[in-house]
């Protein structure tokens, strides 16, 4: 009974991470670009919902379009105002401006709510379904479907409008979409508004299950790493995927093997893809192709 | 007129490097006054390094307020008498910017150039640890009120005293509690992070567990920053322990809580080794904090008395916040405590040799405000122990020992909880 649970645990982890991990996919596969802030943003999303839940006491799923929104307009202005600027210079550019906007938004968070751990708990926390032995708590279900939803929603975003498909040309080959009418830029800057938007109503997610301190960031960041390089680049499908996985693999690894192993687990499960499967389990190779 | 303006600037710069030099004189000469007709001898001086800046600078400053209350009280009446004689009291600072090697590098400073011959303890114990060997090798007593990992005392070093109480004693007063109630808890698990403290406190805790007859049914570690504790819990919950205890940092005991929850986890008993008294955590985790454990240094009304100014816990907490505008938590006297060490010590061997106020320190036996302290040989203090509070109605209540407790223990935890 004890592994259902487990598996269980696992699955209902792995949506989140899924969620956390998509926006950070969209954006390197669209624009090649490592957005190293995407761990502050999830942060700040927590925060925001964190703010509003004080203030008002709105159940914290209900502020997801709120934080959603304010992301997506944080996102839209530094790509259109900072990033479009150096995208076509080097990678490494690239990454010296999102590690300094992460540095940013760390310092912003600690000024404006100090290093104090903080944590939502809503009147249902803790309660939940139990199937004989099996417990399954509402904030973890919500969470899940939370995350499955709004992945579903960006993969329709992504595959039935016409700004998904002006999203995908510019990521097989820009300067055809530039030929063919698409605004590149503002493509690149909608993308990265919308990367964020996704990192923030995952920050709203967490804030309901985890506690959050403007420092932690680093710790999404290096979890949405992992899970697209499993899932594959840019996929919104391998996000899912590599969410999953990585959520199964922890919660076993700690039953099963001694906990303080878990991670280790995580990461050689991850080189194990890296060497057998390099584009990830459903990447496809243009992707990542620059 | 551009010559005359040169002129002019020119002029202007001698008399303001004419002024400059006054500037630099005039405090150089005030202080050559200030201290050498002073008598040396009229004067204890000691010296600390401290993290005064740096990730460790809130604490740091925490412990230099505790330091300077003691200097301002016992200034405030004379001094500390000696044979006779009343002393006064001044403390060299140095600011260590929370790294241990600076910290090495000033004690040294602090001995060797400063001629220091009593020293008070840095903050935090990877300060504490290499700055102790130094005095160890000059052969300097160093009182410390903020190192409390054990490694610092099991290096048979003759010249470290701590005033508080070492971490692996940090679940002794809770195991100890449990065994005292009715009806008798039997079973207990253990959760820690993979680091060095929680490690050492939950292993204490297992082994004084197994000799108080109750028996150890999980006992597992989790790696630093996880985000899911869920399917540990689960284990937990199935092995059904009548207690669960917890130790790691901030992030890690909230997740413990919540998931705890989550799965299902029904025990009589719930200790966290820290978070229920740090800010925001009862707050954000409203009635799920309730009935929740932990274990604390000191607390603002316990029933201790000092027996140099007389003034009891509560009195001090009063005291320190006219005196610095804060209320304190137990940095402060701790701190403090350090330098009722020295002031028994000092009048003890009724001279200021080094080497004779360490034997002085070695046999006190004082009660403060802070609690009773008596050194073992290894320099620890086991005149006090951990105090517990309980969680109850979102307010820390001391709840153990008998002695300072202002309720009584709800116990076991209500079961809608």
């Amino acid at each position: 009974m004890l592994y259902w649970q487990v598996l269980i645990n696992g699955v209902l982890l792995g949506g989140l991470y899924a969620c956390a991990a998509i926006g950070f996919s969209v954006i390197w596969g669209v624009m090649n670009l490592i957005n190293l802030a995407h761990g502050s943003m999830i942060i700040l999303g927590a925060y925001i919902t964190y703010v509003i839940n004080s203030a008002t006491g709105l159940d914290p799923f209900l502020t997801i379009p709120i934080s959603g929104a304010a992301l997506f307009l944080l996102g839209f202005m530094v790509q259109k105002y900072l990033i479009n600027h150096v995208i076509e210079g080097s990678v490494f550019m690239t990454l010296i401006l999102t590690f300094g906007l992460d540095l940013l938004l760390v310092n912003m968070t600690l000024l404006l709510f100090t290093a104090d751990f903080r944590s939502i708990t809503p009147s249902y926390a803790g309660l939940g379904w139990e199937i004989g032995t099996i417990r399954v708590p509402y904030t973890r279900l919500g969470v899940f479907f939370f995350a499955l939803a709004l992945t579903l929603i960006l993969s329709l975003l992504m595959n039935r409008t016409k700004l998904g498909n002006a999203i995908k040309a510019t990521s097989f080959d820009k300067d055809a979409a530039g030929l063919v009418g698409v605004n590149v830029f503002q493509v690149y800057a909608i993308t990265f508004g919308l990367g964020a938007a996704m990192a923030g109503m995952a920050g709203s997610l967490i804030s309901v299950l985890h506690s959050f301190s403007p420092v932690l960031g680093g710790t999404f960041t290096m979890k949405a790493f992992v899970i697209v390089v499993l899932g594959g680049l840019g996929s919104v499908p391998g996000a899912i995927v590599g969410g999953l996985i990585l959520g199964i693999t922890e919660n076993f690894a700690s039953v099963l093997l001694e906990a303080g192993y878990k991670d280790a687990i995580s990461f050689i499960l991850l080189v194990a893809i890296l060497v057998l499967r390099p584009r990830g389990i459903l990447g496809k190779q243009f992707f990542a192709e620059v | 007129m551009l010559w005359n303006y040169r002129r002019k600037v020119a002029k202007l710069y001698r008399t303001l490097s004419f002024g400059m030099s006054v500037c630099w004189i005039v405090p150089i000469l005030f202080f050559l006054c200030l201290s050498s007709p002073v008598k040396a001898e009229d004067v204890i001086r000691f010296g600390a390094s401290l993290s005064l800046t740096g990730r460790m600078s809130t604490e740091g400053r925490l412990v230099k307020d505790g330091y300077d209350f003691y200097v301002k009280h016992i200034n405030a009446l004379g001094g500390i008498p000696i044979k006779g004689k009343k002393y006064k009291v001044e403390i060299v600072y140095y600011d260590d910017e929370s790294d241990p090697k600076t910290a090495v590098r000033l004690v040294e400073k602090l001995i060797v150039q400063d001629n220091i011959k009593f020293l008070l303890g840095p903050y935090s114990s990877t300060c504490t640890i290499p700055a102790s060997s130094v005095s160890e090798k000059y052969k300097i007593p160093m009182v410390e009120a903020n190192g409390a990992s054990n490694p610092i005392f099991e290096r048979g070093y003759k010249y470290i005293f701590a005033t508080l109480n070492t971490i692996d004693q940090y679940f002794g007063s809770i195991v100890k509690m449990a065994s005292e109630v009715n009806p008798r808890p039997k079973t207990i698990a253990f959760i820690n992070e993979n680091s060095l403290a929680p490690q050492l406190a939950n292993d204490a805790a297992a082994r004084e567990a197994k000799k108080l007859g109750i028996k150890v049914v999980y006992k597992e570690k989790y790696p630093t920053g996880t985000k899911d504790l869920s399917s540990m819990l689960a284990e937990i919950r199935d092995k059904r322990p009548d207690i669960l205890l917890g130790a790691g940092y901030t992030e890690g005991m909230i997740l413990l809580v919540k998931q705890a929850k989550e799965m299902g986890v029904k025990v009589k008993m719930f200790g966290l080794l820290l978070g229920p008294t740090l800010p925001g955590f009862v707050e954000d985790l409203r009635k799920d904090a309730d009935y929740l454990l932990e274990p604390i240094q000191w607390s603002s009304n316990m029933a201790w008395k000092d027996d140099v100014f007389g003034y009891t816990a509560p009195e001090f907490a009063r005291l320190f916040e006219q005196d610095f505008g804060y209320k304190p938590d137990y940095h402060p006297p701790q701190a403090a405590a350090a330098l009722l060490v020295y002031h028994h010590a000092l009048q003890k061997a009724g001279v200021l040799d080094p080497q004779k106020v360490r034997d002085a320190i070695a046999q006190t036996d004082i009660m403060t405000f802070y609690g009773p302290i008596r050194f073992n040989e290894q320099g620890m203090n086991i005149g006090k122990g951990m105090a517990v509070v309980q969680i109850q109605n979102g307010k820390p209540v001391v709840v153990y020992p008998k002695s300072v407790a202002e309720g009584s223990l709800i116990y076991p935890i209500p079961r809608s909880q």
